[in-house]
């Protein structure tokens, strides 16, 4: 399984904190994250991805507590026992 | 003031009212967070903080920024908070740092932990870069009703730049509030506090708080 864990807006968004999907073979954190979405109700890609499915700056993706900006973006690869985890974070101070 | 600190001592105790009064810390940015955290590790009697703000006091700053009043707006927020801060605790050794935070910021020799109270991520950055190793960095960020703290060690932990890699400022204004910039300055100074007694809650856990609807979960990092 690959668990995937929800922050902040996207929490509140999605009323869910997590969710759990059986791992796929030599799937991307990409392909993870339309499988999430077919899975919620709540339509969420067009908060965390541009029209072109680029990653928003507005959102951090980690996979097993790493930046995915230090892997291979929305390639990463997800394995099974990952945690993967989408945080917008606040900004201001 | 011989029991200004009597209630608090009920509390934690003289050991680590100790650890607190020898404590040497920078607090950077005195705005929605850093005015609050700095006046309440004041309170409290943290020995030395260094205090580094290049900003002044604006209208739209008053709904948070508890060091600050109508008459302060145009005046720098560094000599206000220097001079408010020294009215609240005279024993607290209180020193403003001038300048900005950018590529050629120093940190003081003695600052043994960092809070990063400041409102963009290109400053936190570059504040983060003037840490050196061993040094601890107590982070907090706000948005609307959602916050979070965390807290590093340089050169053991991640680095808050690797963490938020890809994050950009919105563009304008930030929505912020005063009841949120208090709350997430409280649990920002709760950790600040932990971690001068050497047991901090947030050592590479980042605490996301949501009052929205009054949740907390924690992000390992």
């Amino acid at each position: 399984m690959v668990q995937i864990q929800f922050y902040s807006l996207l929490r509140l968004l999605l009323k869910q904190e997590k969710l759990e999907l059986p791992a796929v073979e030599n799937e991307t954190v990409g392909q993870l994250l339309d499988r999430a979405q077919q899975s919620i109700d709540t339509p969420f890609l067009d908060k965390m991805l541009d029209c072109d499915g680029q990653l928003h700056a507005g959102t951090i993706i980690l996979i097993n507590r790493y930046n995915i900006r230090h892997l291979d973006m929305l390639d990463s690869k997800v394995s099974d026992g990952d945690v993967v985890a989408f945080f917008p974070p606040g900004a201001g101070g | 003031m011989e029991n200004r600190y009597s209630r608090q001592l009920l509390h934690w105790g003289q050991e680590k009212q100790q650890k607190i009064e020898t404590a040497v810390m920078l607090v950077a940015g005195v705005g929605g967070l850093g005015a609050t955290v700095a006046q309440l590790l004041v309170r409290a009697g943290v020995g030395k903080i260094y205090l580094v703000d290049d900003g002044f006091v604006d209208a739209p700053d008053l709904n948070r920024q508890l060091l600050y009043s109508e008459e302060d707006i145009g005046s720098s927020k560094l000599m206000l908070a220097c001079d408010r801060l020294r009215r609240i605790n005279s024993s607290v050794e209180i020193n403003p740092l001038s300048g900005s935070i950018d590529s050629d910021f120093s940190l003081p020799a003695d600052v043994q932990i960092v809070a990063d109270c400041l409102d963009n991520y290109l400053s936190r950055f570059q504040l983060e870069a003037a840490i050196p190793d061993e040094t601890y960095l107590v982070h907090a960020g706000l948005q609307g009703e959602e916050g979070q703290v965390l807290t590093l060690q340089k050169g053991r932990s991640q680095l808050l730049r690797q963490f938020y890699a890809g994050a950009e400022q919105p563009d304008g204004p930030i929505p912020v509030t005063g009841d949120t910039a208090t709350v997430i300055a409280g649990l920002m100074c709760n950790e600040l506090f932990a971690l001068i007694d050497g047991q901090p809650k947030l050592l590479n856990r980042c605490l996301v708080v949501s009052l929205s609807d009054f949740h907390i979960s924690f992000l390992d990092i």
